[in-house]
């Protein structure tokens, strides 16, 4: 039985979605148009934020919420290794330097550690909502006020997410969210959305992410194109509708996971829970003992798995050039060894998860 | 008689064939970097003439990629033109440049002679506008980029298939920078843009810049942006390449008819000096004309959807305050700012409408 990691088509081969875009393409408002408007609502509405603004990609949320909140040369921004790389890109191209603190059984930033990795020029936090799996905010928003640090969260794999019925993305001063179309919640291309309840900064993004005009001939100051395109918005509009869904259904398989491989113990560790906290299964990861051969047994079996990411960003090249080395990230580095992406898509069937656990058992069975 | 400045409605009543290329893309998954970029690039490559192109977020992008690409920063200078859309400036801006200015010639592109005089031991690189879809002076400042070992970076967004001396402009400079957006004569359903180079190591390190730095899935060579053209948006342009002879030959029709018409009217319209060697796209149609916004008044309210672009030059923006400038400093481009007017000339127009524009100003100025 074939079992896809993602299977992109049947979610955007809908004919109402089709008639949506013809709809667009009768009065052309491509750029800033109405369907950018709509969609902001709606998602500010879902994140429990006041404003949201359409960017063009998750990686321009985390760099333009950077940017409205002054941090660039000089400046060090506290973050997580084990993200994806544009966590710390977006840092560097804000001009600042990422700091990188461990994290724990939970693949989120470890709170004790952030007071350790402070000087005088941190400016913020950016804790990563690894996997959909919100971070500790309460305590990370502690932390921060008590050193007057800005906190971005990176919720760029957890749209729908929620601690304590509070959205993630509402807790810091600005949340970064990514519509690329491997996310739960997705456009056919690259898009992104910031969500603040703070009117300035709101002001402040709307202009950095259109060049800073005030109007159509006027200037307030130099910012950048980065537009979520309104054909974008409107597909991502239209997804939305479906996002409970969605997100339902990839706790379901995360259930049903966790279920179906328990007892393994240390050959599957199955992804942490804490109680009054919504996690959206961007990914299902699990640690295993001898993954690369477990990936081949899968894929053997017409199971597709990936790893994300075996390479942490302190590892890879620029920051290695920036000194920083093996055994600094201990917690983060025994993890990439060790994790494994599980599909857990929307579209998965109940037999094709049965497949999946049973072939992991067969793999240990056999050793 | 309405003559409307946009013409996306007419000019995309053919969308269900675009659709049925796009189902091709939704029946794969191929979103990110996906088949239809790489044939774009090839093919806007090979119709500018030049080896590589690498599809990216935006025509500002272009931009801003190009100078990353050259390694220009914090403590550099751009020297550009004031006239040109706020993106040129900013691209220079966000890459940590100052932008330095000089003055436009009676054509809106930069003037040769004064370039010299705008240099400086920090001087990186030279960013020509071809403004409006006029080919700057390319011979002389290619001369004299060399002469003083600077790269000149084309700001081609405007410029799609003008042409110097028969070669594309967007292919002199070490990069060409060209912009997709929905109001350019090569146009997307989003924002989109494009570079082309000759350079094999510029294509690699900008393939590399717009994708994370990303060598691969796993591996990043160096901190890079996320500014990739859509697949989608790629299909889109395949499908108007074929049709982009076709537009670029009717603007330049009606922009003749309309330079010859309008240069009786001297010296109450000024139609700028047309130069045997260049091609001219017009981007837009730009003539300097006595008493403008009367005659902006005049012709919006007879239908016509004339505009200015634009009526506040760059170094007099309140964000170029802090380059101090001031009033005065750029005489050319601050006399034109306050007569050009641009007029609709695009592939949609019938002659009925050219002509109508023409009684129109003719009309104004009895």
């Amino acid at each position: 039985m074939e079992v896809k990691y993602l299977d992109l088509p049947p979610q955007f081969a809908d004919p109402q979605l089709l008639q949506e875009i013809a709809g667009l393409l009768k009065d052309c408002r491509f750029i800033l148009g109405p369907a950018v408007a709509r969609f902001e609502e709606k998602f500010a509405q879902i994140c429990g934020a006041r404003f949201a603004v359409g960017v063009n990609s998750g990686t321009d949320a985390l760099f333009l919420g950077l940017k409205a909140l002054n941090i660039g040369p000089g400046h060090e921004v506290i973050t997580v290794a084990n993200s994806f790389v544009a966590t710390a890109g977006a840092i560097v191209a804000a001009g600042a330097q990422p700091m990188f603190v461990d994290v724990g059984p939970d693949y989120n930033m470890d709170p004790d550690l952030i007071e350790a990795a402070l000087t005088p020029r941190t400016r913020a936090l950016i804790p990563v909502h690894l996997t959909g799996n919100p971070a500790d905010m309460p305590r990370l928003l502690e932390i921060a006020r008590k050193h007057r640090l800005f906190v971005l969260e990176d919720a760029a794999q957890a749209v729908g997410a929620a601690i304590g019925g509070k959205p993630v993305g509402s807790f810091g001063e600005l949340g970064c969210f990514s519509l690329h179309p491997l996310k739960n919640l997705n456009a056919a291309g690259d898009g992104g959305v910031i969500t603040t309840n703070d009117e300035e900064l709101y002001w402040r993004l709307q202009r950095l992410h259109n060049h800073g005009l005030k109007n159509r001939d006027e200037i307030e100051f130099f910012g950048y194109n980065s537009r979520l395109d309104s054909l974008q918005a409107l597909i991502a509009a239209h997804r939305l509708q479906q996002l409970d869904e969605v997100t339902r259904k990839r706790l379901d398989h995360a259930r049903r996971y966790d279920g179906l491989l328990l007892g393994l113990a240390d050959d599957v560790v199955l992804p942490p829970r804490r109680p009054g906290v919504r996690q959206v299964f961007h990914t299902y990861v699990v640690q295993v003992r001898d993954r690369e051969r477990l990936m081949s047994f899968l894929a053997e079996h017409g199971i597709e798995t990936k790893v994300h990411y075996p390479v942490p960003i302190h590892l890879q090249e620029p920051c290695r050039r920036l000194g920083w080395r093996p055994g600094d990230l201990p917690e983060t580095e025994r993890q990439s060894q060790r994790i494994l992406s599980l599909p857990v898509h929307q579209d998965l069937t109940e037999a094709q998860i049965l497949h999946v656990a049973e072939t992991i058992r067969q793999f240990y069975r056999r050793r | 008689m309405k003559v409307k400045y946009s013409y996306l409605e007419e000019q995309f009543r053919d969308y269900p064939a675009i659709f049925a290329k796009i189902a091709r893309v939704v029946e794969t998954g191929d979103y990110t970097l996906g088949r239809a970029v790489a044939e774009f690039e090839e093919k806007f490559a090979a119709l500018l003439g030049a080896k590589y192109a690498v599809g990216v977020n935006s025509g500002t992008d272009a931009l801003f990629l190009s100078l990353k690409a050259l390694g220009v920063g914090p403590g550099d200078e751009v020297i550009t033109t004031p006239n040109t859309f706020i993106a040129t400036v900013g691209a220079i801006v966000a890459a940590g440049a100052r932008p330095v200015f000089v003055d436009v010639t009676d054509e809106y592109v930069m003037d040769p002679d004064l370039i010299e005089g705008a240099i400086t031991p920090r001087t990186r690189a030279l960013m020509p506008v071809h403004y409006a879809g006029v080919p700057g002076d390319l011979d002389r400042i290619l001369a004299l980029a060399q002469s003083r070992g600077l790269p000149v970076v084309e700001d081609a967004c405007q410029a799609i298939g003008a042409a110097f001396h028969g070669r594309c402009a967007g292919t002199f400079g070490i990069t060409g920078a060209f912009s997709l957006h929905p109001l350019k004569n090569l146009n997307v359903w989003g924002d989109a843009g494009i570079i082309v180079t000759d350079d094999r190591d510029l294509r690699d390190r900008l393939a590399l810049l717009r994708n994370h730095g990303l060598r691969n899935r796993d591996e990043v060579d160096l901190f890079g942006y996320n500014s990739r053209l859509d697949t989608v948006q790629a299909v889109v342009g395949l499908h108007l390449l074929q049709d982009f002879d076709r537009i670029t030959a009717t603007r330049i029709k009606w922009a003749n008819r309309l330079d010859e018409a309008l240069s009786r009217l001297s010296p109450r319209v000024t139609v700028p000096a047309r130069r045997p060697h260049k091609r001219y796209v017009h981007h837009l149609y730009m003539v300097q004309a006595q008493d403008r916004d009367q005659l902006l008044t005049f012709l919006q309210a007879r239908g016509i959807e004339a505009k200015v672009h634009y009526p506040i030059p760059l170094h007099l923006q309140r964000a170029s305050a802090h380059l101090g400038y001031q009033a005065g400093d750029f005489p050319v481009a601050e006399t034109q700012a306050r007569s050009i007017i641009t007029l609709p000339v695009h592939q949609h127009l019938s002659e009925e409408q050219v002509d109508y524009m023409i009684e129109m100003i003719r009309e104004f100025y009895r």
